[in-house]
């Protein structure tokens, strides 16, 4: 931090992010998630993987302890749990609007959907950054309080959810390994082989 | 000049007859009702799918839905504008159901779901309440607390572990929802807040929907600031405003029509006597043709009605021919002369419009029986009223010589066009056999709306998506317990083809009320207490929620083990009344129906052929879509009314035969008939014009009108010559019908104008070509 200071010409800021973020294209990611929720025993976890390709289409799919999917492109929202699939218009809900606008801005380096449904803070260094996301719009504040990002350089390592009523989610999101390949799953590897 | 008048009492008693008539036909037409609906042109003896159709038309929830846009301003401006205005509409009383997207519009509901939820949650089954169900049930349920998801779903926890409410509200969240914007539904396209609202009156009470439209107006007018304007549509709107346009332009053209008329009698009688004259069996023959209808369908439709101003120019034919006609030689001269000839004119125009009495649609068979009787009347009325009035014709020149004159000079020059007029007909007849699809034309063509209005609500239903009920799964049954159960068994072979993408979603009533047996069905599972205690326990070892905190569950499930059933008399009142009635209806005869409404993929279509695929086999239980449907029914209207009209055509042609008795005269009479009727169709075919129902009416007119024309040269060639008397008297009453028909071609309701652009150029035709292929005389003195 102090160095930043120092350093005025090199501060890292939101316009400095975008640009780093944009640079990815599309992302294929793993993810373990730990809940805290009040009232429960223990902490909830799961893991599954995220997936991202530009300009819209966003999928997190829960693997463990139940498989789960959401997945969202353009302004449709599949959601499939327990076997069964919902479909939704995305602007129909204004509060997941903006939970999307907050994952695909970060991915895509869209500082405008960002700015629109949040205010903004970043802090760090192009190597390790800190984003902050508050929600502007009244009815997600009431569900949701921050969104806190970690990352380094262009890539996503924690995502932070601090639930209105003190529930908190961390997820922590890694690259995923170079597995082997599962057959017709090719293009994957591909994309994450220039790790 | 030689006839003597009848004798004044026979007078006093034709006149009095005539006059009672007109009275007893005017008190009928002061009792009848006048509709202005799509229902005339609905089948009336339907088969079931299309009494589903109609029902869906008149009553269904679609006929009484207004779709309303607010534009202007801002989002936070039109959202205030569009709750303020709700507010209004739902104190009113007259709406069934106004939805802005406010979320307010569930809070109530969400606490009767909750209560109700062991009876409504599809999960609840013999497996749920096993310790291996309550532990999948509570993992689902944990597997989205600390979610933004969660949040609703957190204070029912310990009430609800099992997640049934969420469950329930699952199944509530539509595929294709309009945008929200600062709190309430917006347009994608623009900046445009949107409503939805259905009337409780029916769609086809006309005057409620007018009241409706009006207090939207008005409400709106009270609560918008000033740079907001209310856009309104939906199927409400179109009827109302249908209603109102037919109305006026029927009025218009009976006065412009009228008034056309008589300019052009006086012009050719050049007296106020022979005007009247010639009015009054235009106006006896309008008479009887509303009263016949009245009396035969127990109302008239606004189409019949526009369609009577074109009897005008029909019906004054028979005037003139008897006013010029009788100059000569009085009326008892005329009566031995010319009255066989237009006698048998009115037999075949009566043959021709006759068989539309029998179509199975009440438009069509309306407009048949209006124009047999409105003919018959006026004919009568020039047979035995006019001697009376104007025994002798009229005196009056006016421009009756030179009429003559021009009658006579075409008499001589048509008749050499004659092979290029064939070569016309030959060619016209080859390019309507090469133009395969000639005829064409949706049922919405009858509809007088206009492209803008369709525009808009094309804009208003795009916005609102799931909004307009086009495709629905339609259960019926005779009692309500048996409608529920097959509604549940069409919705178990829906709910895969969501997966399946064939479906978004669907809506049915036993989301919320369940049948009996479904009821208890579910509640049947609910274990009592001690042993949902131990399957708890176990189902909540070595997990994150333990089962001492989940007491208030157990006291619930018991409590909802001696719930009494949701019925239809319990939901009365509740906010979730609405939903249900315009789900679940109750026919006349006592029989139930429900409507499962389908709603498309985002942005793609109901692959219908699954959906009817999936419901084989399932009693009282068919896929109904409307735009199909009414597009099906239209092919099915035009090609009766094409065997009819060609029914029709072969009547005047035996009417004829009969009364000519001669295979030459019959021939002569009907090749120009013909003709006509290929050149018209030739025209329209050039000019590209899909032809439809009343294009066909219009040529079936050609024919009627036409064949009177060509008896009349027929007659002539009886005679031995051509008596400028008698051609002026054709050439004004065609001159007549082609003016009341040009003016009908004008009409902006395109039922109307389709008759006139047919009929117009085709009388024209009719008279031209029975003059160029008239016989000619036998001996030219």
């Amino acid at each position: 931090m102090l160095a930043a200071f120092g350093l005025p010409a090199l501060a890292f800021d939101l316009g400095a992010l975008a640009t780093l973020l944009a640079e990815r294209r599309s992302a294929e990611t793993r993810f373990t998630e730990e809940r805290t929720v009040s009232g429960l025993d223990g902490p909830l976890r799961s893991s599954g993987t995220l997936s991202f390709s530009a300009p819209d289409r966003f999928a997190r799919h829960t693997l463990e302890p139940r498989a789960e999917s959401m997945v969202v492109e353009g302004n449709t929202v599949s959601i499939r749990r327990g076997g069964r699939t919902r479909q939704m218009a995305l602007d129909a809900v204004p509060e997941l609007t903006a939970l999307i606008a907050a994952v695909r801005g970060t991915l895509t380096g869209d500082v405008a959907a960002l700015r629109q449904h949040f205010r903004v803070q970043v802090a760090g260094t192009a190597a390790s950054w800190t984003m902050t996301l508050v929600p502007r719009d009244d009815r997600l504040a009431a569900q949701v309080r921050e969104l806190q990002i970690v990352g380094q350089r262009g890539e996503l390592r924690t995502l932070e959810l601090s639930l209105a009523g003190g529930d908190r989610s961390l997820m922590i999101i890694e690259p995923l390994p170079p597995l082997p390949p599962a057959p017709g799953d090719a293009p994957r590897t591909g994309t994450a082989a220039p790790r | 000049m030689t006839s003597s008048p009848l004798p004044p009492r026979r007078r006093v008693a034709v006149l009095l007859c005539w006059l009672a008539l007109v009275l007893a036909a005017g008190w009928q037409i002061s009792r009848t009702t006048f509709s202005a609906d799509l229902s005339a042109f609905l089948p009336s003896d339907p088969d079931p799918q299309q009494r589903l159709l109609i029902e869906q038309l008149g009553s269904g929830v679609p006929a009484r839905t207004l779709l309303i846009g607010i534009d202007g301003a801002d989002a936070q401006v039109r959202a205030e504008a569009s709750r303020a205005l709700a507010a209004k509409m739902r104190d009113s009383g007259l709406f069934e159901q106004v939805h802005n997207g406010e979320r307010s519009d569930w809070a109530d509901v969400g606490a009767w779901l909750v209560e109700h939820r062991y009876q409504l949650s599809p999960a609840v089954d013999a497996q749920r309440f096993t310790a291996a169900g309550l532990r999948d049930a509570i993992e689902e349920t944990l597997s989205l607390l600390g979610t933004p998801a969660g949040h609703l779903l957190k204070p029912l926890l310990e009430r609800d572990p099992t997640g049934e409410t969420q469950r329930i509200a699952e199944s509530l969240i539509p595929s294709n929802a309009p945008r929200s914007e600062a709190g309430v539904w917006a347009s994608r396209q623009g900046a445009r807040a949107l409503l939805v609202a259905s009337t409780r009156a029916a769609g086809s009470d006309l005057d409620a929907q007018a009241a409706a439209q009006a207090l939207v107006r008005e409400a709106f007018a009270a609560v918008a600031p000033a740079g907001l304007a209310l856009q309104l549509s939906g199927a409400p709107v179109f009827a109302v405003d249908s209603r109102a346009q037919i109305e006026s332009e029927v009025r218009w053209l009976a006065v412009a029509g009228s008034l056309l008329v008589s300019a052009l009698l006086l012009l050719a009688f050049a007296s106020l006597p022979a005007l009247g004259a010639a009015l009054l069996p235009v106006a006896t023959g309008v008479l009887a043709g509303i009263t016949a209808v009245s009396l035969g369908f127990g109302g008239v439709h606004g189409i019949t009605l526009g369609f009577g101003t074109t009897l005008i120019g029909e019906a004054v034919d028979y005037a003139i021919y008897f006013l010029i006609q009788s100059r000569k030689a009085g009326w008892r001269a005329w009566l031995q002369s010319s009255w066989p000839t237009v006698r048998l004119g009115l037999l075949t125009s009566m043959c021709g419009f006759g068989a539309l009495i029998f179509s199975g649609f009440p438009g069509l068979a309306q407009l048949g029986l209006f124009t047999v009787s409105g003919l018959l009347g006026a004919a009568l009325a020039t047979r035995f009223v006019m001697p009376v009035l104007l025994p002798e014709g009229s005196r009056g020149q006016g421009l009756r010589r030179q009429l003559g004159r021009l009658g006579q000079a075409a008499v001589d020059a048509l008749p050499r066009l004659r092979w290029p007029l064939l070569a016309l007909g030959v060619a016209a007849a080859g390019l309507l056999a090469a133009r395969g699809d000639l005829w064409h034309a949706e049922l919405g063509s009858l509809s007088p709306i206009s492209a803008e209005a369709l525009a808009l609500d094309a804009s208003l239903r795009a916005d609102l998506s799931a909004g307009d009920a086009r495709s629905l799964v339609v259960v019926q049954a005779a009692d309500i317990e048996g409608t529920l159960q097959r509604a549940e068994a069409a919705a178990a072979r829906l709910e895969p083809l969501i997966d399946s993408g064939a479906i978004g979603g669907w809506d049915s009533v036993t989301r919320f009320l369940p049948s009996l047996a479904r009821q208890r069905e579910r509640l049947s599972h609910l274990p009592p207490a001690a042993p949902l205690r131990a399957a708890l326990a176990e189902a909540t070892r070595e997990g994150p929620l333990r089962a001492a905190r989940l007491e208030p569950f157990v006291a619930e499930v018991q409590r909802a083990r001696e719930q009494s059933p949701i019925t239809l008399e319990s939901l009365q009142g509740t906010a979730l009344a609405p939903l249900v009635d315009a789900l679940l209806l109750q026919r006349d005869d006592g029989s139930w129906v429900a409507l499962l409404p389908l709603q498309p993929i985002a942005g793609d279509r109901i692959d219908s052929a699954a959906v009817s695929q999936a419901l084989r086999g399932l009693p009282g239980t068919q896929l109904l879509e409307i735009g199909r449907a009414l597009a099906e029914l239209y092919a099915r209207y035009l090609g009766e009314a094409q065997v009819q009209a060609l029914l029709g055509a072969l009547g005047v042609v035996a009417v004829m035969a009969l009364a000519l008795r001669s295979w030459r005269r019959l021939l002569a009479v009907c090749q120009p008939l013909l003709l006509a009727v290929l050149l018209t169709m030739g025209t329209l075919a050039l000019l590209q014009v899909q032809l439809g129902i009343l294009h066909l009416v219009g040529l079936l007119l050609v024919v009627a009108v036409g064949s009177n024309y060509a008896l009349f040269f027929d007659m002539l060639q009886r005679d031995g010559h051509a008596d400028p008397d008698t051609l002026a008297s054709l050439l004004l009453a065609n001159l007549t019908t082609v003016l009341s028909f040009g003016l009908i071609a004008m009409s902006a309701i395109p039922a109307l104008s389709a008759i006139g652009r047919v009929v117009a150029p085709g009388a024209l035709l009719a008279l031209l070509l029975s003059a160029a292929f008239a016989p000619r005389p036998a001996a030219v003195p």
